[in-house]
């Protein structure tokens, strides 16, 4: 039994060349007429996801994840093929894009609920249900604008949970919230799974979507690059990702820099095996290689930690080394050692590249955005956001004489 | 597999949007009904949240319309208002053109103002400019109560013909949905109608018969004039209600040949831009 099938669609995006807002108006009126570019997000893509089958599909920034993720949800229309669909689809993506802040807890379940398509009594059915699933009882009828970050989400996530779809759209939502709130997702989710639901997880979680899927797509510029056994396809992703110059080639990047160029980025665990996911608290070592065409002086390497929501998190930089950086052509590698991860749980995407240290922030002579994506899991040091590395020492108060002769009295009857 | 009739298959292909598909969009509409009522009741309440004066500004708005315009165009100008106090003649125009004019208005910066929602779920889009039309009309329903208030108080008396307000207001009512689901889609590719709106409902009242009579105006330009979809509409409502006589029908059908024929296009319209809009807007 198909529940989805995707016969060769394609899906084009136009893009304008964005006319100088100086413009003369006449200028800018001719140019509604000119010649658009455009742009295939996705090229002649044909699979099908049988009943209950877990499909995870994975690739790099800009090789059509996303789009596929709003062809499946209606978001927008294909621009050729066509998708069959058989049954009740409801995505999981970004929850809480819905909700209110003037208005209660209660009532956004009942606005944000019926925008994922629930009826009304179908929500009165649930609501306690959900209020219970996201632990917020005391605060329903508080405005969310009062809520904490954690408690929107745990929100978000609760009124999708209870959709009861025949096909699950799943987004990167499940590194959301603390530890607790994030097993009892996937624990919805596996027994969704196991009661039949069809699943398409779309991430760059890897970890995730090895536990989670049967089955795994990878992307590459629009295209199907692989297609099945989650564990091989992940592994050829993660050995495709370390070349960053395939990899913009494949995404269409102009590689601009005729002076120094950053050709591979890979990550290695204490183990010394390379990989994508670490916990807190872990070592993780993070070698960049480059290569030199001209006679550099006074350069800088750096590796940054982007959240999902665009935020700069950490980053290695290559000006704590003593002295400065200065470059003959020819290659290189430089290396970050790091003996603790001090980042929380989550997946954060990686920038990287050459800078001179003199030239003003945003010219580079390499950069490359957004390359690589890591996965950072829990582990039982790290309770909430941060990790600081510590030693615990314990040492309990001298007995007094009075308990020592109690202990005695007690010993000796 | 216990549902098997119940799962709805669904085929997703390429625009090209015929008036044939129309009627299986409108079913598809009826499934958001939900949606509809929720989200209608959703902006009333928003609206009125935090705010001192809450439901009073519904009056408050014609109201103080109604307060100027009577100072310009009675006291100084002396617009003629067929024999009933200006400022009655005035807010019985204006409580119609108010929840026209605030619909589109509302409707058509509305829809891009939910980029959020639009890019994030899929529901059927039309369901946004049309709850700003429902909301208007809970809006208007207070107001009318205050046009009650100003009959008692100028002894005006109601006749059975302000029944026919019911379905004149209904007609206006479909204009008003016709409009703003067309601009609400021209919005979404061209951001310069929200800022022509205000000065575009300024010119379209001035050529509606909302602070003078149908009658000042010239025989020889009513041809035209009467082209203006809301002529009929106001005109009509004002006379039902405060002359207490039957709606002028030949003004009245124009209006409604010319919703009949624009509600239907606006939809399609709609409805073709909402394939892309997420791309675009």
């Amino acid at each position: 039994m198909i529940d989805l099938e995707l016969k060769k669609v394609s899906k084009k995006y136009r893009i304008r060349r964005e006319v100088d807002t100086n413009a003369s108006f006449i200028r800018k009126l001719l140019s509604l007429r000119k010649r658009k570019e455009d742009f295939w997000a996705l090229k002649d893509i044909s699979f099908s996801v049988q009943r209950a089958e877990a499909l995870g599909i994975i690739g790099h920034n800009g090789a059509g994840k996303s789009t596929i993720l709003k062809l499946l949800s209606r978001i927008t229309t294909p621009s050729a093929g066509e998708i069959m669909i058989n049954g009740r689809l409801s995505a999981l993506i970004e929850v809480g894009s819905g909700f209110h802040p003037e208005l209660t807890g209660r009532e956004n379940i009942y606005l944000n609920g019926s925008i994922l398509g629930m009826l009304r009594r179908e929500i009165t059915k649930k609501l306690d249900s959900i209020v219970e699933f996201a632990e917020l009882r005391q605060f329903i009828d508080t405005p969310v604008k009062r809520y904490s970050s954690g408690m929107y989400v745990r929100l978000g996530f609760s009124i999708a949970a209870h959709l009861d779809p025949d096909i699950l759209l799943l987004d990167e939502v499940l590194a959301v919230g603390d530890a607790a709130f994030q097993q009892k997702c996937i624990q919805r989710i596996t027994e969704l799974k196991k009661n039949g639901t069809t699943i398409v997880f779309i991430s760059h979680d890897l970890r995730a979507v090895q536990k989670l899927c049967d089955r795994v797509i990878l992307l590459k510029s629009g295209q199907i690059e692989a297609d099945g056994d989650p564990q091989e396809t992940i592994a050829l992703y993660e050995s495709s990702s370390r070349n960053l110059h395939a990899q913009a080639r494949a995404a269409g990047v102009q590689e601009a820099s005729r002076e120094a160029v950053v050709t591979s980025l890979s990550f290695y665990n204490d183990e010394d095996q390379e990989c994508l996911s670490f916990e807190t608290g872990m070592p993780m070592k993070a070698v960049l290689k480059y290569e030199v065409y001209k006679p550099l002086v006074d350069v800088i390497f750096e590796v940054q930690f982007y959240s999902q929501e665009g935020r700069l998190c950490s980053f290695f930089s290559s000006e704590t080394l003593p002295g400065r950086i200065d470059l003959q052509p020819g290659e290189g590698t430089i290396v970050f050692d790091c003996s603790s991860v001090g980042l929380g749980p989550g997946v954060y995407f990686i920038d990287t590249g050459i800078r001179n240290r003199q030239a003003p922030f945003g010219i580079d002579i390499d950069w490359r955005k957004r390359c690589l994506a890591v996965r950072i899991d829990y582990d039982r040091h790290l309770r909430d956001t941060f990790y600081m590395p510590y030693i615990c020492r314990h040492s309990p108060a001298p007995k007094t004489f009075a308990d020592a002769s109690r202990e005695k009295l007690i010993e000796t009857i | 597999m216990l549902y098997e009739g119940a799962r709805p298959i669904r085929i997703i292909r390429p625009v090209s949007f015929s008036p044939v598909d129309l009627f299986r969009e409108l079913r598809g509409l009826w499934q958001y009904r939900d949606l509809f009522y929720t989200l209608t009741v959703h902006r009333i309440k928003v609206r009125y949240k935090q705010s001192v004066l809450g439901l009073a500004w519904a009056i408050l708005q014609p109201l103080s319309l109604m307060l100027i315009y009577t100072v310009i165009f009675s006291v100084i100008a002396k617009v003629p208002s067929e024999g009933v106090p200006y400022a009655v003649f005035a807010y019985a125009a204006l409580l119609p053109w108010t929840f026209f004019s605030s619909s589109l208005t509302n409707a058509t910066t509305g829809l891009v103002s939910h980029t959020q929602l639009v890019t994030k779920v899929y529901f059927a889009r039309e369901i946004l400019p049309l709850t700003y039309v429902s909301a208007a009309v809970f809006d208007f329903v207070i107001a009318s109560s205050f046009l009650i208030a100003l009959f008692f108080y100028y002894g005006v008396g109601l006749t059975i013909y302000a029944l026919y307000a019911i379905p004149i207001f209904l007609l206006l009512a479909a204009l008003a949905t016709a409009f703003s689901l067309f601009l609400s889609a021209v919005q979404v590719r061209f951001r310069d109608i929200g800022v022509a709106m205000p000065l575009l409902l300024q010119i379209w009242m001035f050529a509606t018969p909302v602070v003078y009579p149908l009658s000042a105006v010239p025989q020889r330009y009513r041809g035209l004039y009467a082209l203006n979809p809301t002529v009929g509409v106001i005109e009509n409502f004002r006379r039902v209600v405060l002359q207490g006589v039957a709606p002028d029908h030949y003004s009245l059908a124009i209006s409604a040949i010319i919703a009949a024929i624009l509600l239907p296009l606006a939809y399609l319209y709609f409805k073709r831009v909402e394939a892309t809009m997420a791309d675009i807007i």
